[in-house]
């Protein structure tokens, strides 16, 4: 039995779908990280699951219960929303107990529980000072503690590391991690990161235009790629994606011209190639030159912006390979057809087989 | 002392003048209020004299003081009050629910106030004494209740939308109800809004005369009312009793608005500089 469930849920705004038909079944005590580009519905579906808004159509069932027409307060979610909404008239420290005393938690209950959270996200010294004493990495941690502080077998978190600084979400994820050990609860998380998803993710869920459209392990996102957002989501650097045109089983795409086979139909689509798919020289089955423009060592791996006739492709590849491309040189590259992937412009599904690598 | 200094002192002798200036009446009539008759009238005016208590005494002896005293009081603090809770949770949900024309209907609110008083006493009048409300607190209580609420509204309502609505949400995922929401969310972090609009209308209600007099009646009268009834008397203009009185009248609101004085700015700008979240 799973422990939360969207059955064909549905928010519009204004007439536009801001969550369609969705559909997701969330195991209990898992960590599932919901992805995809901002505006694509993240933000609402949590919404909808705390109860700040009501679906249009659909139902939520939460540990088997039928929650939709639920008060917010009567779900027992534990919810970190994007914003930190820290009152200001508080302290940290009764901002963070703030629902434990709500619930009408003991004064010695609520002091051993915010002992407990601040020290697990080190803010034990903040706890005297208000909120407009704290940093943005301060407050958000505060935040977190508050949501996380509450009796709750469900927590969510919407994109609670948004804005912070680099060093600060490394140090937050980690610590993030440590907490999901120690609650022992279920976790949704979303962000529109890439790398933080990937750094979080039990499970994957790849949204797009307010639908699941694709769903599993980063493996399997990254060898099996259903959708354009997929290929985008999974893979350092991100995959090249492309505008084309398929005509009689060849897509053209910039300067780029390649077989796909006969099961793409005629008609626009749009190519992706991934960075580590393209080698130096022309030992694969298509070919093309392009110039140099930025070339990257990361120590192991090269990565090299070639510009192709006025289209930019990404490569990467393992330092040994080959020497290294210098800037502003013409370099021969190649990939083999049967890496590039096809996708439906409109609507981004994966219209050559998806089962090519798999 | 070099040239800039000097002109500062200048700028601050200036100052200084100008604001004595606007002080010098306030300081008339309290001076006047321990002044007997003659000294008041004394040409040129008596600097220097030998206060006496006399008008104080004379006026703790008058009959109906201590009841237009109370009046002043019961009818400024009540009103206000309820005033002030009424127009909290109007703006509340003018913030909040935003209904379908908030700006006209804020418009309409508020036009009673573009009128002056004189404007809207005759069918005030009319139907106080068609219902038979006239010189009856609570009703004196309601229509000042009523002409305070608007302007209260229009305060609390900038204050309110600088509020974001991600606090009611915190609130609320946390088991809050909308009550706990409005009164120990929301509430504490407009309170300078909600001083600011208390003072606003405690200054009108306190300085009202007209209604008090048209509508109210002899149990309901108050200071203004006083002042206004009991300058001619006595064969003449009844000089040391303006005096006393008006300092008595006066104290409350000097005090009161030096102590606030913070929130009577915040107020004027109606919440509006306030961060987002």
């Amino acid at each position: 039995m799973s422990s939360l469930a969207f059955r064909d849920l549905t928010k519009r705004y204004k007439g536009q779908p801001a969550v369609d038909h969705f559909d997701l079944d969330v195991e209990p005590r898992s960590f599932t990280v919901l992805c995809g580009p901002p505006k694509s519905g993240k933000s609402v579906l949590f919404r909808l699951l705390v109860g700040l808004e009501k679906p249009d159509a659909g139902r939520i069932m939460l540990a088997g219960e039928d929650i939709t027409d639920r008060a917010p307060a009567a779900r027992a979610i534990g919810y970190v929303p994007q914003s930190f909404a820290l009152y200001p008239h508080l302290t940290v420290y009764d901002n963070i107990a703030y629902p434990l005393a709500l619930a009408g938690a003991s004064r010695d209950e609520i002091a051993r529980r915010v002992d407990r959270a601040t020290s697990l996200l080190s803010i034990g010294h903040l706890v005297k000072k208000t909120p407009d004493q704290l940093s943005g990495g301060e407050k958000q941690r505060t935040a977190l503690a508050r949501g996380l502080l509450k009796d709750a077998s469900l927590f969510v978190l919407d994109d609670p590391l948004v804005g912070l600084d680099y060093k600060l979400r490394e140090r937050l994820m980690d610590e993030l991690k440590a907490l999901r050990q120690d609650l022992k609860a279920t976790f949704l998380y979303a962000t529109s990161d890439s790398l933080e998803a990937l750094t979080m993710a039990q499970s994957l869920v790849v949204i797009d235009r307010g639908r699941v459209v694709q769903q599993g392990d980063v493996i399997g996102l990254y060898h099996a790629p259903r959708h354009v957002r997929s290929l985008e989501l999974v893979g350092f650097p991100k995959a090249n994606v492309l505008a084309g045109v398929a005509a009689g089983g060849v897509v053209t795409a910039g300067p780029l011209r390649c077989p796909v086979g006969a099961s793409v139909r005629d008609g626009p689509v749009t190519v992706g190639l991934r960075p580590e798919a393209i080698r130096l020289g022309s030992s694969r089955g298509v070919a093309g030159k392009g110039r140099v423009r930025l070339v990257e060592n990361l120590g192991g791996e090269l990565v090299v912006y070639v510009d192709v006739s006025g289209t930019d492709l990404v490569m990467s590849f393992p330092v040994t390979d080959a020497a290294a491309p210098v800037f502003d040189s013409t370099v021969a590259f190649s990939f083999d057809p049967a890496d590039v992937l096809v996708f439906d412009p409109g609507d981004g599904r994966r219209l050559d087989k998806a089962t090519t690598h798999g | 002392m070099n040239g800039r200094g000097f002109r500062q002192h200048l700028y601050y002798a200036a100052l200084w003048l100008v604001a004595l200036f606007f002080f010098a009446p306030v300081a008339w009539i309290v001076l006047s209020s321990f002044k007997t008759r003659e000294q008041i009238l004394a040409v040129p005016p008596k600097l220097i004299f030998v206060p006496t208590l006399a008008n104080y005494t004379d006026l703790l002896s008058r009959q109906g003081l201590l009841l237009q005293v109370f009046n002043s009081i019961f009818l400024s603090v009540v009103a206000v009050c309820v005033a002030v809770v009424v127009s909290f949770l109007a703006a509340f949900c003018f913030s909040r629910f935003k209904p379908k024309g908030t700006d006209f209907l804020m418009f309409l609110l508020l036009s009673i106030r573009m009128l002056p008083g004189p404007a809207v006493i005759l069918p005030v009048y009319l139907m106080y004494a068609g219902f038979g409300w006239k010189d009856n607190h609570f009703w004196l209580v309601m229509f000042y209740a009523m002409f305070s609420i608007p302007f209260s509204v229009w305060i609390l309502k900038g204050f309110l939308d600088g509020v974001s609505v991600r606090f009611d949400e915190t609130g609320l995922v946390n088991g809050g109800s909308w009550f706990h929401v409005i009164f120990r969310v929301v509430m504490p972090q407009v309170k300078p809004g909600l001083i600011a609009a208390f003072i606003f209308n405690m200054i009108f209600v306190w300085n009202e005369f007209l209604f008090n007099f048209i509508i109210g009646g002899v149990s309901t009268q108050n200071i203004p009312y006083a002042l206004a009834v009991g300058t001619y008397s006595d064969g003449g203009v009844n000089w040391t009793f303006i005096a006393s009185m008006t300092t008595i009248y006066v104290i409350p609101p000097i005090l009161f608005i030096y102590f606030f004085q913070k929130y009577l700015l915040v107020g004027m700008t109606f919440g509006t500089v306030r961060g987002e979240v």
